[in-house]
C-alpha cells in the first residue's frame, strides 16, 4: 500500500469548514508550526550578520525597530505560546488526562495566547 | 462442460442466500441488484430472528419454518445475531385467553417454551410493564439485517457468485418463443446498458417480483404491504418483547444496539419504491410500545421508517400467511427460464433459498444436495474485501 | 398536516469516467424527515440513476454516511431539521478518504479488510459494552447476554481524519477503536499493529472522529487509552512481567 502521504490531500489539513474545535486546534498547531520553523531560518539568517561584524549587525537591527516587524514579532510570540499550551494539551490527553476537556483545554490555550501577546504587545510599544 | 450460468434479480436475502445456496451446489451465479445490497424491504426489516411463537397459533407452516431456521442461522451466522431469546407477554384478559392456543401452538410446532411468574419476568426485565400478568421464554433473537445479507453474499462471493450491484434491469431478453433467456441491465454507476445471457433467470424482487414477471407479460399474485418501525435510543430490554395476542400493530419490540425498534403496522401500498411515514402511525408504535414497555415513553425516537413485506396468496394483510412460494413459470405460463421466489420473512431466507435452488437445479439437471443448513457463513466483511470493482479515487 | 419546507438538494454526481458535478433538486419536505428519506425520494421521483447506498434507516448497519454540508453524518438519523432550515440549500457528498464508486457511494473495502486485520468484535456480551447502566447494576447473569457491537463501520471517521485524508496506510479510527476494545493484555498478538508506524502514534488528536461518530464509540478517547496501553505493555516487554 501507498504509505507516502500526497501532496494535494495535505491541503484538506488546513479546510476548517464544517469541522469541530478539536480540528481546529489540529490546524492551528500545523499553521503556528509551520509559521515557527519558517521564523527560526529567519532567526539564523539574522544571527549569521554577527559573522559579518557587529556594524552589519547594528544595522540591521534598526530595522526590527519599524511597526511592521514589531507586529511579526508578536505573531511569534503568539504562535509559540498557542504552539507550547496545545503541545501539552496534546501530551495530556495522549496519556489519557482530561481527554473530556479536550476542547476546554484548547479554548484556554487559545485564551492564554492572546493573553500573553497582549502583554507583550503593551510592553513593546508602551516601552 | 462450462457451468450453467444462473441470473439472480434482487440482491435482499432470498437473492443473495440463493446465491450462497446456487455457488455451492456448482452454479455460476450473477446477481444483477438496482441499488446496493439490501436497499430494500430486507434492510429495513425489524431485525428479529423469529421463533416461530408470533404464528404458532394460526399459521403453524410459518411457525415451524420459523424455529427450524432460527436454529440454522444462529449456528450459521453468529457473527451478526444477538440470541438473546424473546418473551410473550399478556396484559389484560384478552391477552390471557390467549395463552392456551398460544402453549398449544408452540408445542405442536416444537416451539421451546418457558412460562415464566410475572415477578421472574419483571426480574430478568425490569423495564417491562409492571402489570404483566403472564409471560412465556421463547428462543426469539435480533439481528443485523445489512450484515446477515452480507455473510451470505461473501460467502457466495468467496464461492464464485458475481455481484452487480447499481445494475437495474430494464428488461427481460426473450428468445422469441417468449422464454427468457438473460437480462438487459443499465449499470447504473458506469451508465452503460449490458445484456447477460443465462440458462436461468431468478425473480427474487420481493415486493417488487411484479415489476419483473410483467416484462415477461405474466402476473405475480405479491401483495406489497408496508409496516412502521420506531427506533429508540434506549436500549431497555435484552430480549424481543411481545404481547400475547394474535398478530397486531406494534406489538414487538426489540433490543437492537443501543435502542429498541418498536414495529409494526400493516396496510397495502401501489407505490412500493417511497412509502412515506405518517404522523399517526409513528404515534401508535408509542402507544402500542409504551403499553409492553412504559419506558419507551421517556427516550426518543432515533429512526422511524416503513418496510414493504411481500405477501403472496389470497386474503390481505394480517390474515395473509407469511409463507413463500416459489413459481416455476414454466408450469405456470409455459415460460422457460424464469423462476419466481417470493413472499417469506428474513428468519426463512435460507428455507426459501433451498426451495429456490432445489427447483433451478431441478430445471438445470444439477444433482448435488443442499448444504446451506450445514456451512457456516463467512465474515460479513469480506463481501466488501472480495471486491474487485475499479477504483479511482476523488 | 405536518410542516411543509421547500429544499433545495445539492447532490454530488459521478459516474465512472466522468468529470463530477452537482445537480440540484428542489423538494417539498417535512422538516422532521431525515436526509436519508429526502435523497430517496429524489432517486423515487426526480432522477432514477442517482445512487446512493443505505439499508436499515436506523442506525443499525452503517450504510448511509454521507457529507452533509461537509460534515459527515449517518444520513438515516439526520432529521433535516438538525442541519439546515426552510427555503435553504442542501449540499451533499459521498464520504472522503474512500474510492468513489458511484455519485454519493464509496468503496470502503479498505476500511473492512483493516476490521478484519484487527479481528474487530462484532458481537459481545451486553456487560461489556460500555452503555448508560451503570456497571453495578447488571445482573452476574446478564453476562450471558450479547449485542452487536457500537462500531457500525460506516466509514464517518475515516472520513474526517485530518491523518487518514494524508495516508491510506494509517488504521484509522474505528479499527484502532477496535483493538482498543479488545485490549493490550488480552490480546498481545495486537500490539505490534497497534505501536506500528500507521497505527497508534500516527493520531494527531484531533479528535474530529469522536465528533462525527454516530453510534458511541468515541474512538478518539479509545485511541488514547491505547496509547496507555501500548505504553503499558512495552513496559512490560522490557521487564519482563
Amino acid at each position: 500500500m501507498n504509505n507516502q502521504p500526497s501532496s494535494r490531500k495535505l491541503l484538506t489539513w488546513f479546510n476548517p469548514l464544517g469541522r469541530n474545535p478539536g480540528a481546529w486546534a489540529f490546524i492551528l498547531n500545523r499553521l503556528t508550526g509551520l509559521g515557527l520553523t519558517f521564523y527560526l531560518f529567519l532567526h539564523l539568517i539574522v544571527l549569521g550578520r554577527l559573522a559579518q561584524g557587529p556594524q552589519a549587525y547594528e544595522e540591521f537591527l534598526e530595522l526590527t525597530k519599524s511597526p511592521l516587524v514589531k507586529l511579526g514579532e508578536l505573531l511569534v510570540i503568539g504562535a509559540v505560546i498557542y504552539h507550547a499550551l496545545n503541545g501539552l494539551r496534546v501530551v495530556l490527553t495522549s496519556f489519557g488526562l482530561g481527554i473530556r476537556q479536550q476542547t476546554q483545554m484548547f479554548y484556554l490555550s487559545v485564551l492564554l495566547a492572546l493573553v500573553g501577546t497582549l502583554v507583550f504587545a503593551i510592553r513593546m510599544f508602551a516601552g | 462442460m462450462s457451468k450453467p450460468h444462473v441470473i439472480i434479480i434482487g440482491a435482499g436475502f432470498t437473492g443473495v442466500a440463493t446465491a450462497h445456496d446456487l455457488a455451492l451446489r456448482g452454479c455460476q451465479v450473477t446477481v444483477v441488484e438496482r441499488g446496493d445490497i439490501c436497499n430494500g424491504t430486507s434492510g429495513r426489516t425489524h431485525g428479529l430472528l423469529h421463533s416461530g411463537g408470533r404464528y404458532a397459533v394460526k399459521d403453524k407452516e410459518s411457525a415451524i419454518e420459523c424455529i427450524e431456521e432460527n436454529q440454522i442461522l444462529r449456528r450459521i451466522v453468529p457473527q451478526v445475531i444477538e440470541p438473546n431469546g424473546g418473551l410473550f407477554i399478556a396484559l389484560d384478559d384478552s391477552d390471557l385467553s390467549y395463552a392456551e392456543q398460544f402453549i398449544a401452538g408452540c408445542e405442536e410446532c416444537g416451539i421451546p417454551l418457558e412460562e415464566l411468574t410475572p415477578q421472574q419476568a419483571l426480574t430478568l426485565e425490569p423495564n417491562l410493564n409492571p402489570r404483566l400478568l403472564a409471560a412465556f421464554l421463547i428462543p426469539d433473537a435480533t439481528f443485523d439485517p445489512l450484515r446477515l445479507a452480507l455473510a451470505f453474499a461473501a460467502t457466495a462471493r468467496h464461492n464464485g457468485a458475481q455481484f452487480r450491484t447499481y445494475a437495474e434491469v430494464e428488461t427481460l431478453l426473450m428468445d422469441g418463443q417468449g422464454n427468457v433467456t438473460g437480462v438487459r441491465i443499465l449499470d447504473r454507476a458506469a451508465n452503460r446498458h449490458e445484456d447477460l445471457h443465462a440458462d436461468m433467470v431468478v425473480n427474487a424482487t420481493g415486493a417488487w417480483a411484479g415489476q419483473i414477471t410483467a416484462m415477461a407479460g405474466l402476473d405475480a399474485p405479491v401483495h406489497p404491504t408496508p409496516g412502521i418501525m420506531v427506533a429508540y435510543d434506549q436500549r431497555l430490554v435484552q430480549r424481543a418483547v411481545n404481547r400475547l395476542n394474535e398478530p397486531g400493530d406494534g406489538d414487538i419490540v426489540l433490543p437492537q444496539r443501543r435502542m429498541v425498534v418498536v414495529g409494526t403496522t400493516s396496510f397495502t401500498a401501489e407505490n412500493v419504491d417511497y412509502i412515506p411515514v405518517t404522523e399517526d402511525q409513528v404515534q401508535l408504535m408509542l402507544e402500542r410500545g409504551s403499553e409492553l414497555i412504559p419506558a419507551i415513553r421517556n427516550a426518543r425516537p432515533r429512526g422511524i421508517y416503513m418496510a414493504t413485506r411481500p405477501l403472496v396468496g389470497s386474503g390481505s394483510g394480517r390474515s395473509m400467511a407469511r409463507t413463500f412460494k416459489c413459481f416455476d413459470h414454466k408450469e405456470t405460463h409455459n415460460i422457460e427460464g424464469l423462476v419466481t421466489i417470493t413472499g417469506g420473512k428474513a428468519t426463512t431466507m435460507r428455507a426459501m433459498a433451498e426451495k429456490t435452488a432445489d427447483v433451478v437445479c431441478a430445471k438445470l439437471g444439477i444433482q448435488t444436495p443442499c448444504t446451506t443448513r450445514e456451512t457456516p457463513l463467512l465474515s460479513y466483511r469480506q463481501y466488501y474485501t472480495l471486491s474487485n470493482q475499479e477504483k479511482h479515487y476523488a | 398536516m405536518p410542516e411543509q419546507w421547500t429544499l433545495t438538494l445539492r447532490l454530488y454526481r459521478q459516474k465512472a469516467n466522468e468529470a463530477p458535478r452537482y445537480d440540484t433538486f428542489t423538494l417539498q419536505v417535512n422538516p422532521d424527515e431525515y436526509v436519508l428519506d429526502a435523497v430517496e425520494r429524489v432517486w423515487a421521483f426526480h432522477d432514477r440513476s442517482l445512487c446512493f447506498r443505505h439499508a436499515c434507516h436506523h442506525s443499525t448497519c452503517g450504510a448511509c454516511g454521507m457529507r452533509v454540508n461537509g460534515v459527515e453524518k449517518l444520513t438515516c438519523i439526520t432529521p433535516l431539521r438538525a442541519v439546515t432550515q426552510n427555503g435553504a440549500v442542501l449540499t451533499i457528498e459521498p464520504l472522503r478518504n474512500f474510492p468513489i464508486v458511484s455519485d454519493l457511494v464509496v468503496d470502503m473495502g479498505d476500511l473492512y479488510r483493516k476490521m478484519e486485520r484487527v479481528n474487530a468484535r462484532a458481537v459481545l456480551p451486553v456487560t461489556e459494552a460500555e452503555i448508560e447502566h451503570p456497571a453495578s447494576t447488571w445482573n452476574p447473569e446478564d453476562a450471558q447476554y450479547l449485542r452487536l457491537s457500537d462500531c457500525l463501520e460506516c466509514g464517518l471517521c475515516i472520513s474526517a481524519c485530518p491523518v487518514a485524508a494524508t495516508t491510506a496506510a494509517y488504521l484509522g479510527p474505528a479499527p484502532l477503536a477496535a483493538i482498543q476494545d479488545q485490549g493490550m493484555r488480552r490480546h498481545p498478538e495486537l500490539l505490534p499493529l497497534a505501536d506500528s508506524e500507521d497505527g497508534v502514534w500516527r493520531c494527531h488528536s484531533a479528535f474530529e472522529c469522536t465528533a462525527v461518530c454516530p453510534s458511541f464509540v468515541d474512538p478518539a478517547r479509545r485511541i488514547m487509552d491505547l496509547r496507555r496501553q501500548v505504553v503499558g505493555a512495552k513496559l512490560r516487554q522490557v521487564f519482563g512481567k
